[in-house]
């Protein structure tokens, strides 16, 4: 039995049902007097396990754009900020630079998601005609600009600072540290399983089929008659939005915002967790992801034993995760559970 | 400042993007490819370059060859390596190629160089023009005193060198003529008996060595770190796309057109914004890709 045959697509309401629990438990926490004890060894990896919920939101909306419609969207980290942004933006209180409206943060987090949809519209509108190499120097051009912005324009992004004092609606409600942790991990885990409920959904109606028909052959869908313009429009719209509200949890979660977590760096490693997990396949680009992920707990661990500097470290750690970009498209194009057949990359 | 000293640092700039970006349009053309990982042969150059300079006694036209031959043998050699084998992949598993190998180069530089900025030291002697009368319109003033450095003669003069060395190399030599043979269609020039393998070697030399000089024309001109050549690549690449992506004549134009914006928007900018600027180089690479794709001069972009 392959690994392959241990990672089926279609288990969406699998997902749905331990995504509520999941919520449903980090709410306990939340609300409760319940505490959470958490050995300090662990602690790490629950701080990794909740990036890695959040990239996952990234990751399955990505996967939307590429992995089933085509769409090479090298700017993904855009929307994330922008939707951290707006999110921080409406919700914060007395932050220290930048503006800071202090709304209810429910409120903040739709506009988050708003906005990064509205981004994902006027970038889809202007450029998802042009050929793809050229739609992923347009996305990356895109974010390079978004990120200058906020870093320049002081008095209403904060500049290097970004914005602070952005509510955080969990460790408002839980004071002990473990058991904080603990429900913000379990609650965005939730979420994220819930979006791979909500994505499986999508792509295995008929729609996802539309979708990946586009990416298999644009001219053969659009002369069975679909609008393929507007499927694909549609497709990175959902990835923005997507991308969108991870940011807002982001904000919500991290309390701050600042151009600093918003580096290339972020599209870098979903791209790379995606193909290497093997893009069309939701399951497949979460496991790709928490790979690559995974590197960064070596590191951190691999830190402590080794006399090397942390500065030596990061670099040697990008140095391996580049040359996994460069071997997983030359030796196993699909990824590793991808399925090269309807990818198209057979050779 | 006066526009006209702006304006001056504009051809500089300028002259560095364009001999970088003939190298990145000729892969492009004839290679069908985004070398995103381009802008890391420029930092390589110019660390070659800098250790030749520190470590060599020589004068400094040794170094910069060294550098140029480095850029040469790490363009080749990485070709060989990781472009070659997946040529008929298509274009974006190529850029993606690119990509991650320019992540793990840049590091590796990280690594072995250290993040400090370096820079060639050079003798400079610096001419002044204080005679030109001031022309103010409004709070920004047209002309007024401006300086000359000999560092940028020489970036200039180099950048016009190669303009017409690959001018002469395009049209009077077997083998630009086949690369322009290539960058039409491939497939007629493999008919014609050209060997597009061949071809497609020389275009990475020629790219490699025009990066290396570029970079250590940087490293000269202002200072390297490990992390230049991936901020100076998104304005090689607007210049290529500028210029229609293919074109090296093009190139040349738009990279003046881009360094040129870049000075103007720095010498408009408030001063707190001028890290700005470097958006304006993007900014203008997404206006021309909507506008007119196919830019000054080049083939179209747009499928559907």
């Amino acid at each position: 039995m392959s690994v392959r045959d241990r990672l089926p697509s279609g288990h969406g309401n699998t997902a749905l049902l331990a995504g509520i629990g999941c919520l449903l438990v980090g709410g306990l926490f939340s609300l409760t007097p319940l505490q959470a004890e958490l050995p300090s060894v662990l602690y790490v990896f629950v701080e990794v396990g909740i990036t890695f919920a959040i990239y996952g939101m990234l990751v399955l909306g990505l996967d939307l754009q590429y992995g089933h419609t085509g769409l090479v969207n090298f700017g993904h980290v855009v929307f994330f900020a922008v939707g951290a942004y707006a999110t921080a933006m409406v919700a914060a209180q007395d932050t220290f630079s930048g503006i800071g409206l202090g709304y209810p943060w429910p409120l903040a987090l739709l506009v988050g998601v708003i906005a990064a949809a509205l981004l994902g519209v006027v970038v889809s509108a202007t450029s998802i005609r042009l050929r793809d190499d050229f739609l992923a120097i347009v996305t990356l051009a895109t974010a390079e600009i978004f990120h200058s912005i906020f870093v320049n324009f002081e008095g209403i992004f904060g500049g290097n600072v970004g914005i602070l004092g952005v509510p955080r609606p969990i460790a408002g409600l839980v004071g002990d540290a473990d058991t904080r942790v603990v429900a913000t991990l379990l609650v965005l885990g939730g979420v994220t399983l819930i979006t791979l409920a909500t994505v499986t959904r999508l792509t295995d109606a008929p729609y996802g089929r539309v979708l990946r028909a586009i990416r298999a052959d644009e001219l053969v869908t659009r002369s069975v008659g679909k609008s393929t313009i507007t499927y694909k429009t549609q497709a990175f719209v959902y990835g923005a939005a997507l991308a969108g509200l991870a940011g807002g949890l982001f904000a919500l979660y991290n309390g701050a915002v600042a151009p600093g977590f918003f580096t290339i760096q972020v599209t870098v490693t979903v791209w790379i967790g995606m193909l290497l997990g093997g893009a069309a396949n939701h399951r497949a680009v979460l496991a790709g992801l928490a790979i690559i992920m995974g590197l960064r707990l070596i590191s951190r661990f691999g830190l402590g034993v080794t006399p090397v500097s942390g500065d030596v470290f990061a670099a040697l750690r990008l140095v391996v995760v580049g040359l996994i970009l460069v071997a997983v498209i030359r030796f196993r194009p699909a990824g590793i559970w991808g399925d090269p057949q309807e990818l198209g990359v057979d050779r | 400042m006066g526009l006209l000293q702006e304006a001056i640092f504009g051809v500089v700039t300028g002259s560095y993007i364009a001999i970088a970006a003939i190298g990145f349009t000729l892969i492009y053309g004839i290679v069908n490819m985004i070398n995103f990982a381009y802008g890391e042969y420029l930092t390589l150059g110019a660390f070659v370059g800098f250790f030749t300079a520190s470590t060599l006694p020589g004068p400094l036209p040794v170094a910069v060859v060294v550098a140029m031959a480095g850029g040469g043998v790490v363009s080749i050699a990485l070709a060989r390596g990781f472009f070659t084998p997946i040529n008929d992949t298509g274009p974006v598993p190529m850029l993606l190629t690119s990509i991650g190998l320019g992540i793990a180069i840049r590091n590796a530089i990280r690594l072995f160089g250290g993040r400090s900025a370096r820079y060639i030291e050079t003798e400079t002697s610096t001419i002044r023009f204080n005679a030109v009368p001031d022309a103010a319109v409004g709070s920004i003033d047209l002309l007024g005193g401006f300086f000359v450095t000999s560092e940028h003669l020489i970036v200039v003069g180099s950048a016009v060198a190669v303009f017409l060395s690959v001018h002469l190399l395009l049209t009077r030599t077997e083998v630009g003529i086949a690369m322009r043979a290539m960058g039409d269609d491939e497939d007629l020039a493999r008919v014609r008996g050209i060997d597009t393998q061949l071809i497609r070697d020389s275009v990475w030399l020629l790219a490699g060595v025009l990066a290396g000089l570029s970079g250590v024309l940087l490293a000269i001109q202002t200072n390297v770190s490990p992390t230049t050549g991936f901020s100076h690549i998104l304005q090689i690449l607007s210049a290529a796309i500028l210029g229609g992506a293919g074109s090296p004549y093009g190139a040349i134009v738009g990279a003046y057109v881009i360094g040129l914006a870049l000075a103007f928007s720095t010498a408009v900018l408030p001063s707190s914004m001028t890290s700005l600027s470097s958006a304006v180089a993007f900014a203008i690479l997404i206006v021309v890709l909507l506008v007119r794709p196919s830019g000054i001069a080049g083939t179209e972009v747009r499928k559907a």
